[in-house]
């Protein structure tokens, strides 16, 4: 009996000691997460006297806006944002839908070939960005459109990475919901709208919202392409801010950076009750 | 109709697969000479040094109000040397190159020994321009086989800046170093003056130049990274600074960092060596008043920063232009404006001259400092500017030696990685 109570009494220990644990290794990883970002948002506030002192001043005082009108007054920072706004939709849209129906056709239609064709996708997979930029390059020049959006769009939207995801999500739906779709009579993009989508939901939310991302802070490709601000995006339109021989006044630097994440940070608001959704719908009886 | 949709479908793969390889296939054709680009228009590629935009297109509008034949197209070319420069070679590969690009002490002789950099001396003399008016080390820093490949642009040379509050505490003369060997005498007291947790000196580490700052100190113990091609890091002399560097890191004089400045400005370092392209920031930053002073040593300061040169692949009526807005961007008084907007140097001797540069740097002691010592610059070594990778790999050494590894053995390995960077790269080519 009392070993009994014991034993409990030693559970409930440890299981109070293992919340503990848990809660400090959350506390932990929320401060890795957010004390730089919060470093760059008070930044951003301050004077520029104020930014390097020591001890550190964790409340700017006094406060100031001004590196957000410097921010917009010194570079034309809405033009890159706009630039920016424009590359990422396009490339965005146009890489799910290439990527959706490409691992649908390697996934769910049989046709001669389909390994092969996936291999190749595979090893483009491992061909690294920086490779491919000097032919790419030739080949963009040469069609004269450098300092263009399809320029900079069109070498950029191709999506190995896409296809391996979305294919191997779609092989794991269940075999029986695919037959019985086609059963009923569903054609090839029926299937893929009424039945393989929503139940891939998650999956596509998660691609979707990495391949925004990546395309909101891609850099090398449009450093390459663009020439000034009619097409640069705002991860060169920063660079601008930064003095590249002295020092840099890093108030503006920190002011567009935090301008520069927020639609990206509102995006993932949004689309993380999404992917939980997604989650719970569709149910399979077996 | 299945069968019909089956083949059409296996048709346009087949058609998209041959436009993916065609994609990746494409190399430039057109990269031997780039006939493309308009004669009246320039292109410049700037990284806007020292955050010069807004004055590199002031320097324009007056070029194209004086010349209204031509237009000068401004591109924002990456955010430091290297970025321009990698712009430049994916250009070079692949055609439409620009007129006139900054290439950097470090990026220019690449180009040049691979002839992809135009010389210039035929094109500034058929332009009329006087060559004998830029100060003759920033400009012979461009020399290579009896040619110039770059006009000095965008040029500057390190400081000592040092906290005139902490010299009259630890009771110095308000004056730099005479040599590095003043400096140590002054150490101890500096030491004591800063207080624990700051430094008396901070230096930017291997990653941030500091291979550009030591060349300073080798060449004040008599020692360099190279004589002409042949490296002498192992030279007694190029051991004996190294040594110097490596007791100033034991004995707690000297603390590395990438960005000394800052520091300073804070009030955490007493002195440092920086660009004089850092004077306008510091000046701005620091809370307290700011000494400037020559390198320690005589007549042993370093050059750096950039040039503007011109592709050897356009067209000769595209290169007579690009030479003319050289001249321009360059002449004396635009190297006024230029240089007063940054704080890099003037390049032309009839700069300090005019009315505006002496009274901004009667206002301006500090500036004067820097254009003082230009008399007393020295060019670098090749090991460092020449040599492919030169920067990178003296100051990965650096690092290892201020962390207390054998300076005589990481300078030995010096030696001879220099030594085979230049029978690979460089020999066959000369």
């Amino acid at each position: 009996m009392s070993g009994l109570a014991h034993g409990a009494e030693a559970a409930s220990h440890r299981s109070r000691g293992m919340t503990v644990a848990g809660y400090v290794a959350m506390v932990l990883v929320l401060l890795v997460v957010a004390v730089p970002l919060f470093w760059i948002v008070i930044t951003s506030l301050k004077e520029r006297q104020d930014i390097y002192v020591r001890p550190a001043q964790w409340f700017p005082q006094p406060g100031t806006t001004a590196n957000y009108h410097d921010v917009t007054t010194r570079i034309p920072f809405l033009d890159y944002f706009r630039n920016s706004l424009v590359i990422t939709l396009v490339l965005s849209a146009s890489k799910i839908v290439l990527g959706v129906i490409s691992a649908y056709a390697l996934s769910l239609l049989r046709f001669p070939g389909r390994g092969l064709v996936f291999l190749v996708v595979i090893a483009a997979l491992m061909v690294p960005n920086q490779i491919t930029v000097i032919s790419n390059y030739a080949l963009v020049a040469q069609l004269g459109w450098r300092n263009t959006f399809q320029g900079i769009i069109v070498p950029l939207a191709g999506v190995a990475f896409g296809t391996f995801l979305m294919r191997n999500q779609f092989l794991s739906l269940p075999g029986e919901i695919i037959e019985a779709a086609r059963l009923d009579g569903a054609g090839p993009l029926k299937l893929l709208w009424r039945v393989v989508l929503p139940m891939s939901w998650p999956t596509l939310v998660a691609f979707s919202l990495i391949t925004v991302v990546n395309e909101w802070n891609e850099y090398l490709w449009p450093f390459l392409m663009s020439d000034d601000e009619r097409t640069a995006p705002l991860p060169v339109g920063l660079t601008l801010l930064q003095n590249n021989d002295g020092v840099t006044n890093w108030g503006p630097v920190m002011a567009g950076t935090v301008l520069a994440m927020l639609p990206v940070l509102v995006l993932f608001l949004v689309l993380q009750r999404q992917m939980i959704k997604g989650l719970t719908a569709g149910a399979v009886k077996s | 109709m299945n069968n019909l949709t089956r083949r059409g479908f296996l048709g346009l793969a087949g058609a998209a697969g041959v436009t993916g390889l065609s994609a990746c296939a494409g190399t430039g054709t057109s990269a031997t000479s780039d006939k493309g680009g308009s004669s009246n228009t320039i292109e410049f590629w700037s990284n806007h040094p020292g955050n010069s935009k807004p004055v590199e297109q002031q320097i324009i509008q007056a070029f194209q109000k004086e010349n209204p034949g031509l237009t000068v197209k401004l591109v924002d070319a990456g955010k430091n040397y290297e970025e321009v420069a990698q712009k430049l070679n994916a250009a070079l590969v692949g055609g439409q190159l620009p007129d006139l690009v900054v290439v950097s002490d470090v990026t220019w002789f690449n180009f040049a020994l691979n002839k992809q950099l135009a010389p210039m001396d035929d094109l500034l003399s058929s332009a009329k321009v006087d060559t004998s008016d830029y100060v003759d080390a920033l400009f012979n820093d461009y020399k290579y086989a009896d040619g110039h490949f770059a006009l000095p642009y965008a040029r500057s040379t390190p400081l000592f800046y040092y906290n005139k509050e902490l010299w009259s505490k630890a009771g110095l003369e308000d004056r730099g170093p005479k040599d590095w060997d003043e400096f140590k005498q002054w150490s101890d007291a500096l030491k004591a003056a800063v207080g624990s947790g700051k430094h008396a000196m901070e230096l930017a580490d291997g990653s941030n130049y500091l291979d550009w700052y030591f060349q300073n100190m080798v060449w004040d113990f008599g020692g360099a990274y190279s004589k002409e091609w042949t490296p002498t890091f192992s030279d007694p002399n190029t051991v004996k600074a190294g040594q110097y560097l490596q007791d100033l890191a034991k004995n707690g004089v000297v603390k590395f960092n990438a960005t000394p400045e800052a520091d300073f400005s804070a009030g955490l370092a007493g002195c440092i060596l920086q660009s004089t392209g850092s004077l306008g920031g510091i000046s701005k930053d620091a809370k307290f008043e700011v000494g400037t002073a020559f390198l320690p040593g005589t007549d042993n300061c370093p050059t750096g920063g950039a040039g503007v040169g011109i592709p050897a692949k356009i067209s000769d009526e595209r290169k007579a232009n690009a030479v003319k807005f050289a001249e321009f961007l360059t002449n004396a008084k635009n190297t006024v404006t230029f240089t007063q907007a940054t704080g890099y140097m003037p390049v032309r001797k009839s700069a300090v001259d005019t009315a505006e540069e002496k009274a901004y740097l009667e206002k301006n002691p500090n500036a004067k400092t820097a254009i003082d010592q230009l008399p007393h610059t020295r060019s670098q070594d090749n090991a460092r500017v020449l040599l492919p990778g030169g920067g990178a790999r003296i100051g990965k050494a650096l690092d290892q030696v201020a962390q207390g590894q054998d300076v005589t053995s990481v300078f030995a390995g010096l030696d001879k990685e220099s030594q085979q960077v230049f029978d690979n790269q460089i020999k066959s080519k000369l």
